[in-house]
């Protein structure tokens, strides 16, 4: 029996399909692939796939629709979205709509690999993720992904919504080690020189609202030199 | 082009009006005036009248005619300024791309032939760095896109914090050893007031400028950020001691890929001035140059407290 784990990518472009699809191989996983939302539908009930990859922009049924369709179905596949555009808008909606990831092209296939490992090992097969939760608890905080609200047994906290989107992202990979890099990716959008301090600054305005020790951190941890970690226990709230 | 402008078809009219005042008051003055009865007949009396309406008909579509000429001449020349502004924003671009490619060509020529490992090795790391020039060209293309339409994150923003901030991480680049940094922030009487504002985007803003004044000068050139309020407008200031922009260069250096001709040696996308303005111009200030070779440049941003 085959034990790799099944990936299914999804892409209209094939230069991107046929290159990653042998880079996924090479990484030790069973490929399969979808040029459109539609066909990645088709496939996924009978290929049944750990994880899937999937592009944004796509003729027919673009990604979001389909993910939507997916989940909508009862489906939890974990998902990873692949984006285009960096736009804040286009990420948040990929959280409402419940991928677990997303990546923004151009990336590196060494990254995108290394997500697709850290997802399936947060993956609870048959249960929602983390990151379709609206609403998330660790201890006395309780954050509220849709309203972007945040409270610390039971008082609203009021911090600015970059800090708010951080912590989401944090909550939302618990015990994994985030790199500065991959936070400015994903909350900020883009990267750019010495942007690494206002994730510290915004970092730092959490432990504070928090009143976090950095030297002995209940909730986020950093880890010199790498970048940050979640460690509280995080739980779906209803 | 014969156009008579506004102002001298108001005073031809003005000059009209007044002298048939003046022409009345004198006949007022100096006799009594007499009253005089026209006969005319009634066919002349309708060509008279058919004449002066045709007049002031042809007048008065000559006018609105004049005007809508006007607007779409200053239409069409605006339009052709923009598209002017596009042919150098794609001939640019295809300049930017154009290099790296062309590495990337001989890079995948030479990882085909070469037999040796070292050279397979030098080939696919020139080839991946030119990749990551591509993707950061694109992630500023994209950044510029996301700035010009994406909402702000406003907020009460201290700038002492920012400069401070940016003033430390360039600090701490090793190109700024041998150059006389200078950061001078009023204290008194009063601190900088807080502005409302994007945080990180003023401080990349500000950090972007300085990182230019560093890449751009010499050892021992000296770079000063200074700051100081007037007004209802805070002004943040970066001056370098090198070696300048030449005039020509001046008027184009906030647009898009624009590379002088003096730095096209340096490293960079072409779009770092052109991020700065998108981003003072959306907190509602402006962005001014000076600069003189030989002497120095200094980048002033505007923004509004309010």
């Amino acid at each position: 029996m085959d034990t790799k784990p099944k990936i299914l990518l999804v892409d209209d472009e094939e230069a991107i399909r046929s290159n990653l699809a042998s880079f996924f191989g090479r990484s030790g996983f069973a490929v399969e692939i979808a040029t459109d939302g539609q066909e990645a539908l088709d496939k996924t009930s009978h290929f049944e796939p750990n994880l899937i990859v999937m592009d944004v922009l796509m003729p027919n049924i673009d990604g979001r629709e389909a993910l939507r369709r997916l989940r909508q179905s009862g489906n939890w596949t974990p998902v990873i979205l692949l984006t285009r555009v960096g736009e804040s808008t286009e990420r948040a909606m990929a959280l409402e709509e419940g991928a677990d990831d997303y990546l923004n092209k151009p990336f590196d296939p060494h990254e995108l690999v290394a997500r697709i490992r850290s997802v399936l090992r947060r993956a609870r097969p048959g249960q929602p993720p983390l990151s379709t939760a609206s609403r998330l608890s660790s201890g006395p905080i309780s954050l509220d992904r849709m309203a972007r609200r945040l409270w610390l047994n039971g008082e609203e906290l009021s911090l600015t919504p970059k800090a708010v989107a951080l912590l989401a992202y944090l909550m939302t990979h618990p015990d994994e080690l985030i790199t500065r890099e991959r936070l400015l990716d994903a909350v900020w959008g883009w990267d750019y020189p010495a942007g690494t301090r206002a994730v510290d600054t915004r970092i730092a305005e959490l432990r504070r609202a928090f009143d976090d020790d950095p030297a002995d951190p209940q909730f986020i941890e950093t880890v010199p030199g790498q970048g940050y970690r979640f460690i509280g226990t995080v739980e779906a709230a209803v | 082009m014969t156009q008579m402008p506004r102002s001298r078809w108001g005073f031809a009219f003005g000059w009209v009006a007044f002298s048939a005042l003046i022409i009345a008051l004198l006949i007022d003055a100096q006799t009594d005036n007499p009253i005089v009865y026209v006969r005319i007949d009634l066919a002349t009396l309708a060509l008279c009248m058919g004449a002066m309406l045709s007049c002031v008909m042809a007048l008065s579509w000559w006018f609105i005619n004049h005007r809508e000429r006007r607007v779409r001449i200053e239409a069409m020349r605006i339009q052709a300024q923009a598209s002017d502004e596009r042919r150098r924003f794609l001939r640019r671009l295809d300049h930017e791309l154009k290099n790296p490619l062309t590495a990337i060509h001989a890079g995948l020529a030479n990882l085909a032939d070469s037999a040796s490992l070292d050279s397979r090795q030098e080939a696919l790391s020139s080839v991946k760095a030119q990749t990551v020039r591509i993707s950061h060209l694109t992630a500023d293309l994209r950044k510029l896109a996301q700035l010009e339409i994406g909402e702000l994150e406003r907020g009460p923003v201290d700038l002492n914090e920012i400069l401070e901030e940016a003033f430390m991480v360039a600090e701490e680049d090793p190109r700024a050893a041998d150059r006389r940094l200078n950061l001078s922030i009023p204290r008194a009487p009063w601190p900088l007031p807080k502005i409302n504002g994007d945080r990180d985007l003023l401080f990349l803003a500000t950090f972007n400028l300085l990182d230019n004044a560093i890449k751009y000068s010499r050892p021992g050139d000296t770079i000063e950020l200074r700051a100081f309020e007037g007004g209802t407008m805070v002004t943040i200031e970066i001056a370098d001691t090198g070696p300048g922009i030449a005039e020509e260069d001046l008027p184009y250096v906030w647009d898009e890929l624009y590379r002088g001709h003096t730095t096209r040696s340096v490293e960079g996308s072409g779009l770092g001035l052109t991020l700065v303005r998108a981003i003072v111009e959306r907190h509602g200030g402006q962005a001014n140059i000076r600069s003189r070779t030989g002497q120095g440049t200094v980048i002033s941003l505007r923004i509004p407290i309010g």
